[in-house]
């Protein structure tokens, strides 16, 4: 069974949606407590930063995450709340990964959207099957700086950013794969499997 | 990095000359206008008009023609070339003429160029500065005074000025390499600086590029077809993969896909699940789905539809029509939906687009735009066309932008459904005038439509309904038309 966060600032319902159409159960967990049932979890996220850091600190989830010992996957705002910090709105994140996330350069159009190539840098239990290169659904104004140890995919968008990060069973993707079409799925289902 | 494209003129003709000697003069075109508005096809972001009789007699001499550009040519216009008065000035920017370059005037009248600054803003004011031998240029490079031109360029700093197209007159027309030293002492002063005169190549722009350079002129290199504009763009811009959007469009009325003419005339389209889930298997990009009828009773069937549609869509998904709360937008993203698209409300209550994406983030909160054309200017329209309103669109594009918008749908109500190819027009203009992604719709017709809303509109995404619905064109035969003709696609 797979626990989908809620913490009451991102939309369930398009990760909810893909595990139901890959046929593998999950659950929507809003207590922290609840975790340790789980054998893999997922963090999911949309919105700003410093909101989403202050819902995980008020419902107890910040303190659990780090060191769960289960899969964890962050979707979207979910990678960058992985990182130390961010500049959106100076908020001190998961500390999972290091680095700061920063903004993109205002010369380019804010926010990201839309579908761009994701080259994967490292080997990666996460992408199995799918081919580097391949497009993914990305939605975002900030991003982590790539790390030699940590960034498993690229992404170029003015700057060549961490579009992929894995630290230990912890795995997380900038881009939204619920939402990526068939290749999005795919990767969707092979964290459920492989991972 | 901005990559513009040149236009002189002399006699009304469009020519270039080798380091500003008129004698070395060589005609390209006879028809300037046919030469911007190809450059503008192309996809350029700016093009640079040069009145060059007017440069050496200090009046204005192909005003008209010029005027004339501005009203045909879809992309901005900066004019300069014997601009001596206010009344000259004004003249070209009611036409439409985005910016002024202001060279030998300003240097002999402070006060007048300090009066333009005031009275139409530094952005509308661009100093010319020519220089041969580190000097200052005047009357179409006849002259040399005497100041250095970097004493002469603090100064005009301190006058207000934002911006500078700096040419070296040695190397102009030379295709030889622009002055890197100047260029960056200029920007170092920190001014938007705009390079012209003897680019060439390629290397040149990205070296450019890498000084902070704002912007790049282009004349006898593309003349002489030593670099085509097309590649000069793609270098001048900032290295991305992000791909353009192709977007079905699903207009719902009583739990059906309807599809009408100018907003009337509604036909049966088919059924919104079946057609959300083709839509996603063939490989669309995004989906959006407007319930037309909007009316607040049959709010539960809605959401309960969203959820159907939402079931089947493993691609971004946008609701629209009748929004009214934030509550209603957690409402339909708990059903499914990844953003919502906000009309009528956002007209009739803007704070709901910031209260919106402060709870959702920009991404999820569109605003629709239907704008009709009204004389030299469009209105935007609400309630599905209904009611006319005082916004004028450039100024509401801004505005929800402001506000917090992460997109804008913008429909021309002239061309919906007609297909006879997107407004392109207000499209660029809007798309100029925001730094949020675009999405054009109403018009397309065919392939070629989506194309051009793409490049000379610079939309960042095409919608379409009747062009998919019926299966005319295959959302995949439209991206490998587009594709083939080298726009980033998703195949």
């Amino acid at each position: 069974m797979i626990a989908v966060i809620d913490y009451g600032a991102s939309n369930l319902q398009s990760v909810c949606n893909g595990l139901e159409k890959l046929g593998q159960p999950f659950e929507v967990v809003s207590s922290p407590e609840k975790l340790v049932d789980f054998r893999k979890v997922i963090l999911p996220g949309v919105g700003a930063a410093g909101q989403a850091m202050e819902r995980l600190r008020q419902t107890g989830f910040s303190r659990i995450l780090p060191d769960l010992k289960v899969p964890c996957l962050g979707i979207c705002l979910g990678l960058q709340l992985f990182a130390e910090n961010s500049e959106e709105d100076e908020a001190d994140c998961l500390s999972i990964v290091p680095g700061t996330v920063k903004r993109f350069s205002r010369e380019l159009k804010t926010p990201q959207i839309g579908w761009n190539r994701v080259e994967f840098v490292k080997k990666n239990r996460l992408t199995e099957g799918i081919p580097t290169g391949s497009y993914f659904y990305f939605v975002n104004s900030y991003y982590l700086p790539t790390n030699d140890a940590y960034t498993t995919g690229t992404t170029l968008y003015g700057v060549s950013f961490s579009s992929m990060v894995q630290k230990d069973n912890f795995y997380a993707v900038q881009f939204h794969t619920e939402k990526s079409g068939e290749i999005g799925l795919q990767l969707l289902s092979n964290f459920c499997e492989k991972c | 990095m901005l990559i513009i494209p040149a236009v002189d003129i002399i006699d009304g003709e469009c020519v270039r000359l080798t380091q500003g000697d008129y004698a070395s003069k060589k005609v390209y075109d006879t028809n300037p206008v046919r030469v911007a508005e190809t450059f503008a096809s192309e996809g350029a972001p700016l093009i640079h008009v040069v009145d060059l009789d007017g440069a050496r007699s200090g009046i204005p001499e192909n005003l008209e023609l010029i005027l004339s550009m501005a009203a045909v040519v879809h992309a901005p216009l900066e004019v300069g070339g014997g601009i001596r008065d206010q009344e000259t000035v004004e003249k070209y920017l009611n036409a439409g003429v985005k910016r002024i370059v202001l060279g030998t005037k300003a240097i002999q009248d402070r006060t007048f160029l300090q009066e333009c600054l005031k009275r139409f803003g530094p952005e509308r004011i661009v100093l010319g500065l020519d220089a041969k031998e580190g000097k200052v240029a005047t009357d179409g490079w006849v002259n040399t005074s005497n100041s250095s031109y970097l004493d002469f360029a603090k100064e005009m700093k301190d006058l207000g000025i934002q911006e500078v197209i700096f040419t070296d007159i040695v190397r102009d027309g030379t295709l030889t390499k622009p002055n890197f030293e100047a260029i960056e002492k200029l920007v170092g002063f920190g001014f938007h600086v705009v390079a012209s005169g003897g680019i060439s190549e390629t290397e040149s722009l990205e070296k450019l590029k890498n000084l902070g350079a704002y912007g790049a002129i282009l004349g006898k290199a593309i003349y002489e077809k030593k670099i085509t504009l097309s590649e000069a763009l793609k270098t001048g811009s900032f290295a991305s993969n992000l791909t353009k959007r192709i977007i079905p469009c699903l207009d719902v009325k009583d739990g059906r896909v309807v599809k009408g003419v100018k907003f009337l005339n509604l036909r049966d389209a088919g059924d919104p699940v079946e057609l959300g889930k083709r839509y996603s298997d063939e490989n669309a990009d995004e989906l959006v789905f407007l319930d037309i009828t909007a009316s607040y009773e049959n709010r539960e069937t809605i959401f309960d539809l969203v959820r159907k549609v939402a079931k089947n869509v493993f691609i971004p998904f946008t609701v629209g029509g009748g929004i009214k709360s934030v509550d209603e937008i957690r409402r339909l993203l708990h059903h499914g939906a990844d953003k919502v698209s906000l009309n009528t409300s956002a007209v009739q209550n803007p704070p709901l687009i910031s209260e919106g994406a402060r709870a959702f983030g920009s991404q999820c909160i569109v605003v629709a735009i239907d704008v009709k054309r009204s004389g030299n200017s469009y209105k935007v329209f609400v309630k599905g066309g209904r009611e006319e309103t005082s916004l004028e669109a450039v100024s509401w594009a801004k505005k929800v932008e402001a506000l917090g918008a992460g997109e804008i749908l913008l429909t021309s109500m002239d061309r919906d459904g007609t297909k006879e190819g997107f407004d392109l027009k207000i499209l660029r203009q809007i798309s100029d005038s925001v730094n949020i992604p675009v999405i054009a719709s109403g018009g397309a017709g065919c392939l070629e439509d989506l194309r051009r809303a793409l490049v000379e509109g610079k939309a960042d995404a095409v919608l379409a309904a009747s062009l998919f619905h019926n299966q005319e064109i295959s959302i995949q035969e439209a991206k490998q038309y587009l594709a083939h003709k080298g726009i980033p696609i998703r195949l």
